[in-house]
């Protein structure tokens, strides 16, 4: 199992900064990566229960995850899972994401951010080498 | 492709994993030269490469006499994000959510 972990700094106070985290309206504004819109959201991260969006790049190739909110403590935490479907829209292996917002001495927020339960390990981090290269390659074969 | 989890268990041999690599490398091989550098028999190179098949990694074409198989190159598209996507995701999103809080100070 691998997983992601990111600390952030904000300078919103934890009340300010988990409103943007769990409110749905606040959530599509900054979903997903730059290039990619965000077609389809249900994503209410305020309470328990499931959620879901889809993702679309340039190429309008979409990339749905769903998952269920588990459990919300304002402002301090949020828990959901995660599980991204594949083109034939099942559903692959289920991971987690935990959001922590603590309070720092400046008045500002700090968030950790912990995706774990994430498939293949080792194997993932050498797919993920071989196939940025593999990416650039076929990159170059395009053109 | 099928499954992202069936390529993934696919990709999971490393004989396999570098067989996609050689062929991401070089784009066609037949099966026979497959054989001579990776120093495996023919029957498990076949194996191999009806594994990967399978899974919708590869392709084959048929010329002449032999076999050709290459890369689908819609399998790496699909793989390439999803594998790169976890930390390149929350990196994004949260620079943005930065972003965000700081355009709606006012």
């Amino acid at each position: 199992m691998s997983e992601v972990r990111i600390e952030r700094q904000f300078k919103a106070p934890p009340q300010r900064l988990f409103a943007f985290l769990s409110e749905p309206a606040n959530i599509v504004k900054w979903w997903g990566p730059e290039g990619m819109s965000v077609p389809q959201a249900q994503m209410n991260f305020t309470q328990t229960g499931p959620w879901s969006s889809v993702m679309m790049n340039g190429e309008g190739q979409r990339y749905k995850v769903t998952g269920e909110v588990v459990a919300v403590d304002p402002p301090n935490s949020i828990e959901l899972t995660w599980a991204w479907h594949d083109a034939s829209d099942l559903r692959g292996h289920e991971s987690r994401v935990r959001l922590q917002v603590h309070p720092t001495d400046t008045g500002g927020s700090l968030l950790i951010l912990h995706h774990f339960n994430l498939a293949n390990d080792e194997s993932a981090k050498g797919h993920r080498e071989g196939w940025e290269s593999a990416l650039r390659k076929l990159a170059a074969m395009d053109n | 492709m099928q499954t992202l989890s069936t390529a993934f268990a696919a990709l999971g041999d490393p004989v396999r994993f570098a067989i996609v690599e050689r062929l991401l490398q070089q784009g066609e091989l037949s099966a026979g030269m497959l054989c001579e550098e990776a120093d495996i028999s023919p029957p498990a190179i076949s194996r191999h490469l009806k594994v990967l098949r399978q899974a919708g990694l590869l392709e084959q074409r048929i010329d002449a006499q032999r076999r050709l198989y290459s890369v689908r190159p819609a399998a790496v598209r699909a793989i390439g994000t999803w594998v790169i996507n976890h930390r390149k995701f929350w990196e994004t999103s949260l620079d943005r959510l930065e972003k965000v809080l700081e355009d709606e100070e006012i």
